[in-house]
């Protein structure tokens, strides 16, 4: 067992993503007993002591939708080639979610303050050394200066990476969401009025031939409908909706979305 | 930042056996979510929580007997019973706990 604690912490270590299947009810017909476990990393099993070849399997396909979902979970299985049953508990342990913040202007600095209250790995990005610094953002995991589209080309973007395009003009956003428009990002918004977004998506369809199901995963106009005055008030509800995102929820986007 | 595994290991590598309660199931309203957590240890003290009150109480007695049994068992949470009391433990929900052991020699 102690291997099983050592894998766990190395994968809490590592910030990977990983689900920790544990048997806890079965009947006698299917050979396995509660509190027989299952170790899931990387589509693959690493520790565990269930040796149920296809009942392994079963698991293996239900933990990457746990993970998929983000949602731990109680399941029932019926053993296959046996009258047996048994009830998995699905444990996810989440790969902690990113944030990239895409211009350091005056709505960054307490969106990366509350971003971090929430547990977010987060980068801050922008083109001007005078506002990306760790004076401004003294909470950041990380800040880059550099052209910004052509940084987020060498930032690795995975499922559980959230995207927020704050730059001070669409001149900057525009190029920044054609780089990861494509990408496997969990969440990706972007500030502006609903008229410049109008004739952003309206380029992008005619010009970049951008099919409408991509544009429409842009969350923009950004943040949740609060009715927002200050900076300060603007981060928050573009934080919620990163939440709303994460866990499913029906808060009323300013994009409209569900 | 440390898990409740890092405590574990801890314990294993101090030839404990240790209880992790897990919260697998819900309905109703209950005071923590699905995958809280918690750690007993064999004198009785608890690491983390899985929301206090009496249905911690009860799971806490329950894993010094898995500590001392070994083997795992589900106990159900009833927070139904006293819903007038002003415990903030009492949300009104029902919740299955999974009390497994752990100890080194254990396999995985």
């Amino acid at each position: 067992m102690d291997s099983l604690a050592e894998e766990l912490i190395q994968i809490k270590r590592e910030g990977a993503a990983a689900v920790l299947a544990t048997v806890t009810g079965a009947d006698e017909n299917g050979g396995v007993e509660p509190g027989q476990k299952c170790l899931v990393r990387d589509g693959k099993i690493r520790a565990g002591s269930i040796r149920d070849w296809a009942l392994l399997q079963a698991i293996l396909k239900e933990a990457e939708a746990r993970l998929k979902e983000e949602r731990s979970k109680l399941v029932p299985f019926d053993i296959p080639g046996t009258q047996g049953k048994a009830e998995v508990f699905f444990e996810v342990l989440p790969s902690p979610p990113k944030l990239i913040v895409v211009g350091a202007g005056h709505i960054a600095v307490p969106l990366v303050k509350m971003a971090k209250i929430l547990d977010y790995h987060v980068t801050v990005l922008d083109d001007r050394l005078q506002f990306a610094n760790r004076e401004r953002f003294p909470d950041a995991d990380e800040i880059l200066v550099g052209d910004m589209a052509e940084t987020l080309k060498g930032i690795s973007i995975t499922p559980w990476t959230y995207i927020v395009l704050i730059t001070r003009g669409h001149k900057y956003d525009e190029p920044c969401l054609r780089e990861i428009i494509h990408g496997p990002a969990k969440y990706i918004g972007m500030i502006g009025s609903r008229r410049r977004i109008k004739a952003c998506f309206q380029r992008f369809r005619d010009e970049e031939k951008i099919a409408e199901e991509v544009i429409q995963r842009v969350h923009a106009p950004i943040g949740l409908d609060i009715r927002t005055e200050t900076p300060e008030e603007i981060a928050l509800s573009i934080l919620a909706e990163t939440i709303k995102v994460r866990r499913g929820g029906a808060a009323q986007s300013l994009s409209g979305k569900q | 930042m440390d898990t409740i595994y890092d405590q574990v290991k801890e314990f294993l590598d101090k030839g404990e056996t240790v209880a992790v309660a897990t919260i697998v199931s819900t309905k109703g309203s209950t005071p923590r979510e699905v995958g809280a957590k918690m750690v007993v240890t064999a004198w009785g003290e608890i690491l983390g929580t899985i929301g206090g009150g009496c249905g911690e109480a009860d799971v806490r007695r329950e894993a010094i007997e898995v500590i001392r049994t070994r083997k795992p068992r589900t106990v159900r949470v009833d927070l139904l019973d006293d819903i007038s009391s002003d415990s903030p433990a009492v949300c009104g929900g029902i919740m299955n706990v999974f009390i497994d052991p752990w100890w080194k020699e254990k396999e995985g």
